[in-house]
């Protein structure tokens, strides 16, 4: 399988990749390459076989919601590329 | 002191006051002095390790060790989140990143006293087999063969975290396993490589790859040491939703290497005409072995053991398109400036990822997409539950099943396939572990004729790590492996 101009733009939309249009060739070939390996699955025969998301035999364990004083605003915003006041700050957004 | 100190060894130096920690960290930071050029650390942090190691050696004097292993010096994958030391993930989009917290893992081996020397070079995000797609550039290798002076891949993607206990960089270290990402580079390099069962060691703090796959493990010298930092990491951590509330073991004082009665399976999907025949003599030499100390052999089928690689590139992409969705240029890590918001995403992924982690996410993504979902998804998530099956029986009928831990030994930096494919099929013998969620150790058994090490996986039933550490103990006290690499980085 190959992908197609458009749908490697496609892709990299849904994804909030830009695809560099010097790279085109080379990700269509590589990513033409996987699908046709995962593809070989297709023949497997799976009716009737649950799917399974999690190898654990444990339900999720729930812990006490109890306040706790680490990562508090000012900590967390010490990694932010841009902020304001209190606040995670992006370029505006008009609709 | 001893080149190549084990774990083992450095807990009985520092208890009968042969050495100090500040002592053994000093010698330490001035081995990853001269071992620049392997380019096993990200980040080597010289002064925090020194403060550390000063603590615990006030600790020892006052008698009040957190455990016996206290003051010995470790390195830490840098995929762990450890406060106020940066952390990268080997991305350039987590390039700024330092964290305000510290991983359940690098913070249980705080509260057992080990100081850490620094952030350990790894594949982006833990993606790769080969250390190669690491935004520091690769890691190299510390074997070579003895036909060439080329350099050698160490492995991927704890490839730092194996080639630094090999090159005696530090005495053990930690690392991360989602397809292989452990027992590759462990083989490669001539290391024990411990991949525990899913939910036994916290994933809190630690970057996510792929979350249902993803497990933390030690990389060390011995079987034992494996045994005793495992210790260390496992355990509950109500932070962690998917880790396990099971008692964990004394696994260190547990060990006991008889295999006498064990039954030992052999999986016939394993044997391959591709397979190198030093390999393949390793794992026969090995069947021998375990007969010859009271091991009983069981030929046995692991049906859909072909179908786990494609099941894995199905999953762990879908998995990780959606963890990685979170580095987007606003909370932490880099940002490219846009016109708008999307286009400022745009440019901070497309900037911030490498080629290997942008496939993957496209990849992921295109798989859950709308209209494939079913067709890819789904039915990958059907097939692990196959894989599984595959090994529910096998342990019904055997104790532990042994298989080489790599299709080849360690390959040429420069040798590496264009086709990604062709690099992937590197985990084929590690990967269905991973979907089965159980556990298993790569234990280096011999080397080949180019005098490189090769690794041997035994793997067993969901939390019998126990029997797994006692059965690799074994092989390992029988078949004495003692190569190291000729320190050839040395200035």
């Amino acid at each position: 399988m190959k992908f197609d101009k458009d749908s490697l733009y496609k892709l990299g939309k849904l994804s909030k990749i830009q695809i560099d249009e010097s790279k085109l060739k080379s990700l269509s070939s590589d990513l033409g390459s996987i699908i046709e390996f995962i593809d070989r699955l297709k023949s497997i025969d799976t009716e009737n076989v649950d799917p399974t998301s999690n190898s654990l035999d444990q339900s999720l364990v729930m812990r006490e919601d109890i306040a706790s004083d680490v990562n508090t605003a000012n900590e967390i915003l010490e990694n932010a590329p841009q902020k304001e006041l209190d606040f995670f700050s992006v370029p505006k957004v008009i609709e | 002191m001893k080149r190549n100190l084990n774990f083992i060894e450095a807990g009985s130096l520092l208890e009968t006051s042969e050495t100090t920690s500040v002592e053994l960290t000093k010698i330490y930071l001035e081995k990853i002095k001269e071992a620049d050029e392997l380019n096993c650390f990200n980040t080597v942090s010289a002064e925090q390790a020194l403060d550390e190691a000063e603590k615990s050696d006030l600790r020892r004097q006052q008698g009040k060790l957190k455990s016996r292993f206290d003051g010995i010096p470790i390195g830490v994958k840098d995929l762990f989140c450890t406060k106020n030391i940066k952390t990268t993930a080997s991305s350039r989009i987590l390039s700024n990143f330092i964290p305000s917290y510290e991983s359940t893992v690098t913070q249980n081996c705080i509260d057992a006293g080990l100081v850490s020397l620094g952030k350990l070079n790894c594949d982006e995000f833990a993606m790769g087999s080969t250390n190669k797609t690491s935004y520091y550039g690769p890691v190299t290798n510390p074997w070579k063969s003895n036909k060439s002076d080329a350099k050698l891949v160490p492995g991927g993607s704890s490839g730092g975290s194996a080639a630094a206990v090999a090159a005696d960089l530090c005495v053990a270290s930690l690392g991360t396993d989602t397809g292989g990402s452990i027992r590759q580079p462990a083989s490669f390099t001539g290391t024990v490589g411990l991949k525990p069962t899913y939910g036994r060691v916290s994933r809190w703090g630690t970057i996510a790859f792929a979350s249902s796959l993803d497990q933390a493990g030690p990389i060390t010298k011995t079987v034992e040491d494996a045994a005793a930092l495992f210790e260390i990491i496992a355990g509950h951590d109500p932070k962690d939703s998917t880790s396990s509330t099971k008692e964990k073991e004394n696994f260190l004082d547990n060990l006991n290497s008889s295999v006498k009665g064990m039954k030992i399976g052999i999986p016939s999907e394993f044997k391959s005409d591709d397979l190198p025949l030093s390999t393949q003599k390793a794992w026969d030499d090995c069947k021998k072995l375990l007969q010859s100390n009271g091991a009983e052999l069981i030929d046995m089928s692991l049906p859909h053991t072909m179908d786990a690689l494609p099941t894995y590139y199905i999953i762990a992409p879908a998995e990780a398109s959606s963890n990685l969705a979170r580095y987007d240029g606003v909370k932490y890590g880099i940002r490219e400036e846009g016109k708008n918001l999307i286009e400022m995403y745009e440019k901070t992924r497309s900037v911030g990822f490498g080629d290997e982690v942008k496939r993957r996410i496209l990849i992921g993504t295109y798989v859950l997409s709308s209209g494939y979902y079913d067709a890819y998804y789904i039915k990958a998530q059907k097939i692990r539950s196959l894989i599984k099956s595959d090994f529910n029986q096998a342990f019904e009928k055997v104790d532990a099943i042994l298989t080489p831990s790599t299709p080849s030994t360690a390959f040429e930096i420069e040798n590496e396939p264009t086709d990604p494919v062709q690099t992937y099929l590197n985990d084929i013998f590690t990967v269905p572990i991973n979907l089965a969620g159980i556990p298993a150790i790569s234990i280096p058994f011999a080397n080949d004729e180019n005098d490189l090490p090769i690794g041997l996986q035994l793997i067993t039933n969901s939390f019998e790590e126990q029997k797994l550490l006692n059965i690799a103990k074994n092989v390992q006290d029988t078949v004495n492996y003692e190569s190291v690499p000729k320190n050839w980085w040395q200035k």
